[in-house]
């Protein structure tokens, strides 16, 4: 036949057909692929695999961790909450309409430097409560119209603040820019003033492409509602620095915004004085203000959760590293094989020996002598007299002439599988309560 | 294409004449006069005469299976995927995103969804071009046709009714005209001349119901001589006939030729389909064409199947729409109660949308409900469906079609998935249904041993007895064939002490002489062809007695000519060796046989004027007939039998009786008389025989295999291993199926059989009065009776621990009572409880009815398998159907899900395909259910810090680009080659199967589990990323906003749930590295490209990787995503192991498996001869109670019927076997 003499003649390590194929033939073609026998690696998650990526997470965590933690320690940050404190005392029953008032809303605070900070020195707000990604506000904005001065009217995802009483469009349009933030914080120690230098603030993306330099604000805030700062018409937007800090949106409702950056050294103990403009409203919605002052190491700002995480993660995976290790020890897989060896999936075990939580066997078949022998040691196993206590595997085993897992089975078990031969419940109880059987 | 599409709509317009013809169409005026309004009736065709026809506008003769043509595939197409509910349910997502209360870009649905549509229609039309293709082949095959007095060769398509044409024989096609191959009737032909003498033609008619046994066809008188073209040209007829109809095996019509009309019956009509045998050509008129044939109206639309994991995936998808439900309330109850005007940098004064209205809270409550759905519309995993089905497809075209496991070389026939639809399903069977006739055995009967005056003869090994010697451990010796051995079709024996004439020199040559006699006389065989041993051919209606025939050649007894009295026998060796002489006998009667006699005899006179009476028949009937004495002969003659019928052989007993003149003329006047009565000939007949078939004298027995069909009892020892239940339904005797139940150990000594049988004499009794309804409930309280006695009797059993196996007996008649609905569940309950199930004596509906009582009754999920028309419907009710390919006719396999050409390729397509499918499929699902609750679930997280106001956590175009990009391609990769055991292994731990029965991998436990991994990796993704997010990053001190932050969580995701694909593989190719890596580089390929083009993202990658925190968070958070899994995984493997598992680590160190070698294997293991050639000789006997009578006859009625040229009614039980004749596949020579 044909076909013998194709399949012979081709020995070849798998180089496909090179016989001679029938014509006609639908013998199909031999590849890898429509034989399903690509080259692949078969990783097994043995007990040795578990333990050694534990270790290693724990290995390559643990520094990591620490050195996050070190990194984030290094930086220097003061916190001051001033919304409240910045409200006259009289005025604090109805803050709301104290914010909307035309009152003086210059404020004083002081702060003490808890350690020598380095320049530069970043000065951040923070707010609280405060929903800069809400769906309402993200999408009102114009990033055309920001752009370019010819996309002045593209202001549709605005509204309504998109268009001031018959002046044309706003620039910067929508509720964003709308609502920016305009306290304002000077810095002075020992009656000297500091000076924040606000350039750099801003992303170098935002400065070159996303703002245009020949943008101008226009009839901003000219509504009948003032939400925020105001802009210098005469500054082009690629300019405006804080306008593009804040119309980086954050995630949270709380959230930091970067007001500009002190380049001076900060002592220790030195008390640094604070006249802010408390203009801004947070006290519509209960938000917290927050004035900070932070110095940044290589791995930014003040953020310990970094550093915890991987030192936990890493403790954790040395702590399971351990824990894997002593209980494959303790505790040893086992499969096992039902009266005529055929493979019981373990969890029939257990609907047959309800009471028992776990077995562990400690013997198993050699095919050659069909001797029972008992497994390695390191599985944990103690080693037994044979002549005492399985004589009645033995019977077993000599009822049953052949056995498909043999000693090279054995061998290959290696770490933690054992093969259990369960002949009736009165064997099973037998070696349990003669002990042979141990109950973990 | 397009080409390819016009002539697909060429084919297409069935309605429309085929105008190829040449003659200009005559006009209307001049052939009104002979036009007659087709009557709705009847038919009128006009032989030879296409102008005639014309106005009728009769279809053409192409056909077209196509689902779609040019126009109809944008819209029907479409209309198919919409018939989807998750693309219902996008398409209806993507309207929502398209009004204003969406949070995302519409591309975000719209994207995917086109896509997902896509490469569903590309597959659509991708498979209709294949069908289109094959309707073209076969529409354009060539016939010859009559055309101006000559033979020219058309295409099939181009053939008009009453057209004069000319098929040949697809034996002769070498020699006649220009149609070479498979010589099928192009269309439903009346016949009109044939090349044989008398106007007959032989056709086979597998296609149509699978037997193949030759079919006589006879024509009118009146047309046998129109068969060259000068005479066919002046055949002009008309004919009337009925209107097309699916009823293969009626035909109404007349021909009213040269004034007189005759009748026509079934027997002048060709059908397409069927082809010519043993007749040169024959010439035959077109009647129906195209669709309007009788296969093509009998052409079924195969229901469509869904996969039981299929159905169980809507569940999921169901709870995964509750899930999305139950978020998106909270996320809208949420939004009510947020909004306030005191957030006035949101300016919710008065004139404010409706959406964002404080003042209706309930508005907003209702509008964001709207958004969330849009928002998390990626729940549903859209391309779930359109993955599987390609991974399906791909599973089922690359890897089973083209499974040289599955391919068997001696018929050149692969294995051929025809649905993709349930490859899955296959690692899920528990119930085989398998007809016996093609499916367990080859349908070849082969003389294997006898057993002549108390001496076993013969020397083979059964395949039964091999199974048992390897399941005692003893190894098989090869035995070298003798030089005597000889093999042939029918005869499959090596004796050297009778072979060649050798049994001249036996103690009890006496009686070889009477048993080679006895087979060559006492039969019903016709013999055909060339009158020498080696070319002659007997056409028989069992291949039992062809075996016979054939085995007494071969001893030197050869029948080579019948005549209606005489039965001629060229003898040799009989007077003294080497001699040869033509003995003529005279038969003087024939006591045929039945199934209530269950023995045949002949009477015949030996030139000598010796009166012998041959006999053979059932051991039991022979017995009860024996003279008396000679118990020792007997007794071991009855030892052989047994032993013969525990190695699944079938046995018959042979016995002569001489009788002196006086006795058989007295016998023959009755037996004339009862001949020609006229009321109960056949029980007057039966009485009569019985007087002369009395005090016989024993010679000995025959053993014929009914050769299994190579490897059936190891793969039916492995299914059983595997947990699958086998039963056997066939249409064959009770005796045929226990004999073949053993054969294959379905059956052996060691079980219980429960046998309920309609054969008792209280039935028979009961039937002998003829009362049908009195039958009927006699029988019903019978089977009643029995089933509640096997089912105490198997409860006990049950009870009991090491109880014996048990095994169930039922035949048809008995069957239908039984699956009367007040007994049905009495029924179920046996047979569950059984180890096998026989069914013997069913019909086709019947074997539907056993299947449907499976899978409805117990709900569990059957495979049934079959070869022949006759088990068509048992494969289109189970939940698989599968068909053996490659032999008979088509029918099993135009009806089948999978069609593979042996029996024991079901263990490959189980164990090895199925088992992986779905393990691959139910990995797969659990992906992407745990991908895309993963990625919602952070959107989710992310809503309750945005004011439940339904702000987008990620970009648009991440979104629609998650599930078609970022992660589409990895899980299409593990669905395909994720293996986690070999092929091998599969194979020799069939154990490993029952994890898909139980359905270990698709439990609510595993989805519950995924959910979980979800549910805590999404939080590890947003908080992980939120919180650490906060604060300066850099030493620059910048600050991050809202996009650099879901950028940031968004790699992530994309790493960790790649990552995540890596873990669940069992084996990694570099397929998996490619795909793993490529879906991680397109992400960050894509965002490099689109952060500089996009505004709101604008520059977040660069800004993110100028920092270190990305860095630090990219290796942290997949990591402790992970962790979880990991965890998980780790503790599972090592203390509750997945049987897969153990086995992959008992095999760890092997290499895997040099399959190459396996294949060397499977290919020289082909030749039966060599496989026979091995032997046992200590093989240890156990006599069994069984002695394995069994002899066919299928249609006894039907073959003779036919010989004599007479139409005789298909019987309900004729359609369930099928006769003889297998003629080996020939491939016709080219040229």
């Amino acid at each position: 036949m044909s076909s013998h003499t194709a399949s012979s003649s081709n020995g070849g390590n798998g180089s496909g057909d090179s016989g001679v194929p029938k014509r006609n033939s639908k013998r199909p073609k031999y590849s890898k692929f429509t034989q399903q026998e690509l080259p692949a690696c078969k990783p097994i998650l043995t007990p040795r695999w578990v333990v050694s990526t534990f270790m290693l997470i724990a290995i390559v965590f643990i520094p990591i961790g620490i050195a996050c933690l070190i990194g984030s320690r290094d930086v220097v940050e003061v916190v001051e909450r001033y919304e409240t404190e910045c409200i006259p005392v009289l005025n604090r029953t109805n803050k709301v309409q104290f914010i909307q008032s035309d009152a003086d809303k210059t404020c004083t605070i002081s702060m003490t430097i808890p350690k020598r900070m380095k320049q530069p020195i970043y000065v951040y707000y923070q707010l609280d409560n405060f929903y800069q990604n809400h769906r309402r506000y993200v999408k009102s904005r114009s990033d055309e119209q920001l752009k370019s001065a010819s996309k002045e009217n593209d202001t549709s995802a605005c509204k309504p603040e998109d268009i001031a009483n018959g002046r044309g469009a706003i620039v910067p349009c929508g509720l964003i820019a709308w609502s920016l933030f305009n306290d304002t914080y000077s810095f002075s120690r020992q009656n000297q003033s500091l000076t924040v230098n606000k350039k750099e603030i801003a992303w170098k993306s935002d400065k070159q492409k996303r703002f245009g330099k020949n943008v101008f604000p226009k009839n901003f805030q000219g509504g009948g509602l003032v939400g925020g700062a105001t802009l210098n018409e005469s500054i082009p937007l690629n300019e405006q620095e804080d306008l593009m800090v804040w119309m980086r949106t954050a995630a949270l409702p709380t959230f930091r915004k970067l007001y500009g950056k002190i380049e001076v050294d900060l002592e220790e103990k030195e008390v640094i004085n604070v006249t802010l403009m408390n203009y801004y409203n947070t006290y519509s919605f209960n938000g917290k203000k927050k004035l900070v002052l932070s110095t940044t190491s290589w791995i930014g700002g003040r953020n310990d959760f970094l550093g915890i995480a991987y030192l936990t993660v890493g403790m954790i995976s040395f702590a399971l590293s351990m824990g894997f290790t002593v209980v494959y020890f303790v505790k040893p897989r086992l499969a096992f094989y039902n009266e005529d060896f055929q493979m019981c999936p373990a969890s029939d075990l257990w609907s047959m020996v309800p009471l028992v939580d776990s077995i562990r066997f400690s013997y198993a078949v050699d095919s050659t002598t069909r001797d029972l022998v008992t497994l390695p040691s390191y599985h944990g196993t103690e080693v037994l007299d044979r002549t005492k206590n399985v004589c009645r595997i033995l019977l077993m085993f000599k009822t049953h002439p052949s056995l498909p897992i043999g000693t090279e089975a054995l061998h290959h078990f290696g770490t933690s599988l054992l093969i259990v031969t369960l002949m009736s419940m009165e064997c099973l109880k037998h070696y349990i309560d003669s002990g042979r059987i141990l109950l973990v | 294409m397009s080409g390819g599409w016009e002539r697909l709509k060429g084919s297409r317009s069935r309605t429309t004449r085929d105008s190829s013809f040449h003659t200009p169409a005559p006009s209307r005026t001049v052939t009104l006069g002979r036009v007659q309004p087709q009557a709705p009736g009847h038919r009128t065709i006009y032989c030879n005469d296409r102008e005639a026809n014309l106005p009728v506008r009769f279809k053409g003769n192409s056909i077209s299976t196509t689902k779609y043509n040019f126009l109809t595939f944008l819209p029907k197409g479409l209309f198919e995927q919409f018939r989807r509910v998750a693309n219902c349910y996008f398409l209806l997502i993507s309207i929502l995103s398209m009004t204003p209360i969406s949070p995302v870009n519409p591309v975000t649905n719209v994207v995917p969804l086109s896509l997902v549509l896509l490469v569903s229609l590309i597959k659509e039309a991708f498979e209709d071009w294949k069908r289109f293709q094959n309707d073209m082949v076969i529409n354009n095959t060539l016939i010859d046709v009559l055309q101006n007095e000559k033979w020219v060769a058309l295409p099939w398509k181009k053939l008009q009714v009453g057209d004069i044409i000319r098929p040949p024989c697809c034996c002769y096609a070498d020699c006649v005209g220009t149609v070479k191959k498979d010589a099928f009737f192009p269309a439903d032909l009346l016949f009109l001349a044939s090349t044989n003498a008398d106007g007959v033609c032989y056709i086979e008619t597998a296609n149509l119901d699978g037997e193949t046994n030759l079919k006589i066809r006879k024509a009118l008188e009146r047309t046998w001589d129109y068969l060259t073209p000068d005479k066919a040209t002046e055949f002009k007829g008309e004919m009337q006939c009925e209107q097309p109809n699916n009823s293969l095996y009626t035909f109404t019509g007349n021909l009213i030729f040269q004034k007189q009309t005759l009748p026509l019956s079934p027997n002048q009509i060709l059908l397409r389909g069927c082809s010519l045998r043993n007749t040169e050509y024959i010439v035959g008129a077109v009647i129906f064409t195209g669709h309007e044939t009788k296969v093509m109206m009998n052409s079924m639309n195969v229901p469509s199947k869904r996969s039981t994991l299929e159905r169980k995936l809507d569940k999921l998808i169901l709870a995964l729409f509750a899930t999305l439900f139950i978020m998106c309330l909270i996320g809208a109850i949420g939004s009510g109660i947020f909004i306030n005007r005191k957030y006035y940098y949101l300016s919710l004064d008065k004139a404010v949308a409706t959406e964002f209205n404080p003042g209706n809270r309930f508005a907003v409550a209702v509008l964001t409900l709207f958004t969330l759905i849009t928002l998390y519309s990626t729940i549903i995993p859209i391309s779930l469906y359109v993955s599987i089905e390609m991974i399906k497809f791909i599973q089922s075209t690359q890897f089973i079609n083209k499974d040289l496991h599955m391919y068997h070389a001696e018929t050149n026939t692969p294995a051929l998935a025809r649905t993709s639809n349930l490859n899955e399903e296959l690692g899920q069977v528990e119930y085989i249904f398998s007809d016996k006739t093609g499916t367990l055995t080859r349908n070849l009967m082969e003389f294997f041993k006898c057993s002549i005056g108390g001496e076993v003869y013969g020397s083979g090994v059964t395949e039964t007895e091999l199974g048992g010697a390897q399941r005692n451990g003893i190894k098989v010796q090869e035995v070298r064939k003798s030089s005597t051995a000889i093999h042939e079709k029918g005869f499959n024996f090596d004796d050297h002490r009778i072979m060649r004439g050798a049994w001249r020199n036996e103690p009890n040559f006496d009686a070889c002489k009477e048993f080679f006699r006895c087979l060559a006389i006492c039969h019903t065989v016709l013999p055909e062809g060339d009158e020498s041993p080696e070319k002659i051919t007997y056409q028989a209606a069992s291949p039992d007695e062809a075996a016979l025939v054939t085995a007494a050649k071969n001893f030197g007894f050869f029948f080579y000519r019948r005549t209606p009295t005489m039965i001629h026998v060229r003898e040799s060796h009989v007077e003294k060796m080497g001699k040869i002489q033509d003995v003529a006998y005279e038969i003087l009667n024939v006591l045929e046989f039945n199934s209530t006699r269950k023995r045949q005899s002949v009477v015949c006179r030996y030139p000598n004027g010796r009166l012998v009476l041959y006999c053979k028949g059932a051991d039991t009937v022979i017995y009860e007939r024996l003279a008396g004495g000679n118990d020792d002969l007997k007794k071991v003659t009855r030892a052989h039998l047994e032993q013969f019928g525990s190695a699944g052989l079938r046995t018959l007993c042979l016995a002569y009786r001489d009788l002196s003149p006086d006795t058989y003329e007295s016998w023959n006047e009755k037996f004339i008389q009862a001949k020609s009565s006229l009321r109960d000939r056949e029980k007057k007949l039966d009485e009569v025989a019985e007087l002369v078939e009395r005090d016989l004298i024993l010679i000995g027995s025959t053993a014929i295999e009914d050769k299994l069909q190579e490897g059936v009892p190891a793969c039916i020892e492995t299914l059983f291993r595997a947990g699958i239940k086998v039963w056997v339904l066939t249409g064959d005797k009770m005796e045929t199926a226990i004999n073949i139940a053993y054969a294959c150990n379905l059956i052996n000594n060691d079980m219980k059989q429960f046998i309920i049988s309609s054969e008792t004499d209280a039935i028979r009794e009961v039937e002998d009065r003829g009362d049908q309804v009195e039958i009927a409930r006699f029988i019903k309280e019978e089977v009643k009776k029995e089933l509640k006695k096997c089912l105490e009797e198997a409860q006990h059993y049950l009870r009991t621990v090491s109880g014996p196996k048990l095994s169930l007996v039922i035949d048809g008649k008995c069957l239908m009572y039984a699956l009367d609905p007040t007994l049905r569940v009495m029924l179920l309950n046996l047979s569950l409880n059984c180890h096998s199930v026989v069914c013997c004596r069913v019909s086709p509906l019947q074997k539907a009815q056993v299947t449907s009582l499976v899978k409805k009754g117990a709900r569990k999920i059957t495979l049934s398998i079959g070869d022949g028309a006759n088990d068509v419907s048992m494969i289109q009710a189970a939940h698989i159907g599968v068909g053996i390919s490659g032999l008979e006719g088509m029918q099993a396999v135009m009806a089948s899900d999978f069609a593979i050409a042996q029996f024991r390729f079901l263990t490959d397509l189980l164990l090895v395909h199925g088992r992986w499918s779905y393990l691959r499929i139910c990995k797969v699902i659990t992906y992407f259910f745990y991908k895309n609750l993963t990625f919602t679930l952070t959107q989710f997280w992310f809503t309750f810090q945005t004011g439940f106001s339904g702000q987008r956590f990620y970009d648009d175009w991440f979104q629609s680009l998650y599930n078609v990009i970022f992660t589409a391609l990895p899980v299409i990769i593990v669905g395909l080659f994720d293996k986690d055991v070999s092929a091998s292994l599969s194979k020799k731990y069939p154990e490993l199967y029952k994890e898909g029965i139980r359905n270990v991998f698709f439990k609510w436990r595993v989805v519950i589990t995924w959910a979980w991994s979800s549910v805590y990796q999404s939080l590890v993704f947003y908080h992980f990323v939120t919180i650490s997010s906060a604060g300066g990053k850099n030493s620059s001190g910048k600050i991050f906003g809202l996009w650099d932050i879901s950028t940031m969580a968004f790699t992530c995701v994309v790493i960790t749930v790649n990552l995540r694909l890596l873990m669940m593989c069992n084996s990694i190719t570099r397929w998996h590295y490619i795909s793993v890596g490529g879906s991680i580089l397109a992400w960050f390929l894509f965002i490099f490209v689109y952060s500089i083009l996009r505004e709101n993202v604008f520059f977040v990658i660069f800004v993110l990787m100028s920092t270190i925190y990305f860095y630090l968070s990219a290796l942290l958070v997949p990591i402790v995503a992970l962790l979880g899994d990991f965890i998980y995984q780790g503790i599972q493997r090592c203390f509750f192991p997945y049987d897969y598992q153990i086995i992959q680590e008992i095999h760890r160190h092997e290499p895997d498996d040099n399959t190459r070698a396996g294949l060397l294997e499977v290919g020289s293991q082909l030749t039966p001869q060599e496989e026979r050639s091995y032997a046992i000789s200590q093989l240890p006997r156990e006599l069994s109670k069984h002695t394995g009578f069994a002899f066919d006859s299928p249609g006894y009625e039907s073959f003779f019927a036919a010989q004599l040229g007479v139409y005789a009614p298909q019987k309900a039980w004729d359609v369930a076997r099928r006769a003889s004749m297998k003629s080996k596949p020939k491939t016709p020579k080219r040229n």
